[in-house]
């Protein structure tokens, strides 16, 4: 590298930097607990979501809750439009209705904004009929 | 920006330093099919640089780079004789190896209560430096694009170099550039060395942006893609592969009506265009044609009058 | 000592489906001198078509054998056309990256016919394994084995007793050269590639028939570990293809037994790149030197 690209990212990473450095300190951290199964339709699904503080187990209210999905075995390529979840009746629970591309294993991106934010994965199979636990891959 | 093209763009920027990491081997007239080791490397260093360590984020980017391009120039040593294919499969086997042993790789701390860390297969949850220092994903997108930008810049500039031109004829005949005096072995090593930073820092930039890793993401998939990028974007510029993830990514995000025919359809097209253009749209004699437009536009610019009359005019030495 | 033997002959047998799918991607290799990483899934779309056969008519083995082979060879001949002939001499990479791409299609055609992740494929032979003292032998192993030798016996023959042969010898050494002295270039590559394609076929058949699934990843399946084998042997030999493809299977099936499934692919690929690293040219080397030259 020339010397003018070295300072250029020098410059660069020092202003990354500045952007990145004075937030704020440790927020609440979510814990998740979702269930899906199929709807009506093939590939399309009903889930639910449970969210809960890590620390208190105190379920979390009023939170704005987006889901996106992807797949891990194609990063980036499948990512399906996210969808929002609508809070359910039970406490700290939310419902969305999530339309699929194929079956497979899917990495849900719960994310939750508005008095938490955060972000929670959870990586399920979603196959005809049945939603389940992801086994380690194999062919 | 609605969040979910925030997130397309950010995953278009984030693959794009992969895709600029496999061209940088097809300059030198290798391809790999393992840059995608390196992005995972950069991952996991990032990633626990800051969900273990505390660093900054800034330093764990840069430890991501490092260990990047650490751990390709290790491996472009013992892969330093080897062309074409036996090349390519060499970078295989050692990213199948590396995406293994992050199968294997076990190292958690708790942290919050909650044990953090790398998994196994499981792979890496709760890289959640974004979150416990606010970072909304457009400030994170802006990021992704400064650094994507001084990787573009790195790469104009390096195509003016000497550096990149000796990269350039290693690329047309590796033999016919030594004998002009260029150390072969040494520009190699290099390359691979920069590539593999790039590819890194694009994975600890992944690593933060999704906040989870598993070792699946970076298979084998992953790395023909990133090759494949810069043959559908073109190899005459860095532009490129950026042309082509924003191809693969963009466009097959916008014919989503397609949805069960998309790969038969985006397959069939990138097909075709190699029959025609088989070093991609934007390849060396477009960029030339484009260079030579540009500069005598500049030239009429400057000399204002009578134009310089019908017919391409005589342009500047290349 | 006997889990040794009884992991040895284990290996072999699976091995010889290794080497059969490394025997058709090294004749591809050999005479178009470029990948086509649409080989496997080439593969997978004839045991797509195997399975719709089985599960719609309840067609037999044989039946579902030969739709397997015909199937890929179709496969292989659509890849061809496209992403192979109307490549300029120079474009090796525009090639391989096209093959890529059409791997993706076949992948969804084949989600698009059967959208489930796994479909049950018909068992080869359901008989108890034969005994020899300690030993056992599946019976659709030994079917595998025969299957490997006589197929790389009979490419062999083909390769060096027939006028199609020596037509493929010469491409192999030099197209430019044959097409001169009057190969038909033209018919020779196509014929060729969809033979190769079938020969895969066959590998893919055994593999499914022992296996008793199909799913889409077993066209990337078939690609790596025809790739692995043909490395290990030699780029463009066809003894070189069936022993890479018995010894990756010797490894595997060691490793996994002494080390558990995960140490099972990092060995074959350790011994891939060791292999590679320090003799590029394969255990046994090559067919032409030419072939060697340029991937």
């Amino acid at each position: 590298m020339r010397p003018a690209t070295r300072r250029t990212v020098a410059v660069l990473f020092a202003v990354a930097a500045a952007c990145v450095a004075g937030g704020a300190e440790a927020q609440v951290r979510a814990k998740a607990d979702l269930r899906c199964e199929q709807a009506s339709e093939v590939l399309l699904y009903d889930c639910t979501v449970g969210l809960v503080d890590s620390r208190t187990n105190e379920p979390l209210t009023g939170l704005a809750v987006t889901i996106g999905a992807d797949m891990p075995s194609m990063a980036g390529a499948h990512s399906v439009r996210p969808v929002v979840a609508a809070e359910g009746p039970a406490k700290g629970t939310y419902r969305f209705r999530l339309a699929l591309e194929m079956h497979g294993d899917w990495a849900l991106l719960i994310n939750l904004s508005g008095a938490t934010r955060d972000r929670v994965v959870k990586v399920l199979r979603f196959e005809d009929g049945r939603v389940g636990e992801a086994p380690p891959p194999r062919r | 920006m609605d969040d979910y093209t925030i997130g397309v763009l950010s995953n278009i920027g984030v693959v794009s330093f992969v895709a600029l990491s496999a061209y940088l081997l097809l300059l030198t007239g290798e391809i790999s099919f393992g840059q995608q080791a390196f992005f995972a490397i950069g991952a996991y260093a990032a990633g626990i640089a800051t969900a273990l360590w505390g660093w900054p984020l800034a330093l764990a980017l840069a430890w991501g780079a490092l260990s990047g391009g650490g751990a390709a120039v290790l491996v472009g040593i013992p892969t330093l004789r080897l062309h074409g294919l036996y090349f390519s499969i060499a970078t295989l086997a050692f990213a199948e190896m590396v995406r293994i042993l992050f199968e294997l790789f076990r190292y958690q701390v708790e942290i919050d209560g909650e044990l953090t860390g790398p998994s196994g297969a499981e792979g890496f949850r709760n890289i959640r430096y974004i979150f416990d220092h606010n970072i909304d994903a457009v400030q994170f997108l802006l990021l992704i694009y400064a650094l994507l930008a001084a990787a573009l810049l790195g790469f104009v500039l390096l195509e003016r170099s000497r550096t990149g031109v000796a990269f350039r004829m290693i690329g047309e005949d590796a033999t016919l550039a030594g004998l002009q005096g260029i150390s072969v072995a040494r520009h190699k090593v290099l390359a691979a060395g920069i590539a593999g930073a790039l590819a890194g820092v694009g994975g600890g930039l992944y690593a933060h942006l999704t906040t989870y890793v598993e070792p699946r993401i970076f298979d084998v998939m992953l790395g023909v893609h990133s090759l494949a990028y810069g043959l559908i974007g073109g190899l005459g510029t860095a532009f490129g592969p950026l042309l082509g993830v924003l191809i693969d990514i963009g466009l097959l995000e916008s014919i989503r009506a397609l949805a069960g025919y998309r790969m038969i359809i985006f397959g069939g097209i990138v097909a075709l265009l190699l029959i025609v253009r088989p070093r991609g749209l934007l390849d060396e004699r477009t960029m030339h044609g484009i260079g030579n437009l540009w500069r005598r536009t500049l030239l009429r610019l400057r000399r204002p009058g009578p134009g310089p009359g019908p017919g391409p005019g005589p342009g500047p030495g290349p | 000592m006997i889990d040794l033997v009884q992991n040895t002959i284990d290996g072999l047998m699976i091995g010889s489906s290794y080497g059969l799918l490394a025997l058709g991607f090294t004749l591809i290799f050999g005479v178009m001198r470029r990948l086509n990483l649409s080989y496997g899934p080439s593969i997978m779309i004839g045991g797509y078509f195997g399975t719709v056969l089985y599960l719609q008519f309840g067609a037999g083995p044989l039946v579902v054998a030969v739709a397997v082979v015909v199937g890929a060879a179709l496969a292989g001949l659509y890849v061809e056309r496209l992403c192979f002939a109307p490549m300029k001499a120079g474009a090796a990479i525009a090639s391989m990256v096209s093959s890529f791409a059409v791997w993706m299609q076949l992948e969804q055609a084949a989600i698009l016919v059967l959208p489930r992740h796994t479909y049950a494929f018909p068992p080869l032979a359901t008989g108890a394994p034969l005994e020899f003292g300690p030993f056992a032998v599946r019976i659709d192993h030994l079917v595998m084995l025969g299957c490997a030798l006589g197929l790389a016996a009979a490419v062999q023959l083909l390769l060096y007793r027939t006028r199609f042969g020596l037509a493929l010898r010469a491409i192999i050494g030099n197209p430019v050269a044959a097409h001169l002295v009057g190969v038909d270039v033209r018919t020779v590559m196509p014929l060729a590639f969809a033979g190769a394609s079938a020969i895969g076929g066959v590998a893919g058949f055994l593999v499914l028939a022992v296996d008793q699934q199909v799913t889409p990843m077993f066209g990337m399946w078939a690609t790596l570990k025809g790739l692995i084998a043909m490395m290990i042997g030699g780029l463009g030999s066809v003894p070189g293809a069936v022993l890479g493809g018995l010894l990756l299977g010797v490894i595997e099936v060691q490793s996994q037994w002494y080390f558990g499934p995960q140490i099972r692919d990092l060995a074959a690929y350790f011994v891939l790149f060791a292999v590679l690293a320090l003799r590029p040219r394969g255990l046994v080397g090559s067919l032409s030197e030419a072939s060697t030259q340029k991937a």
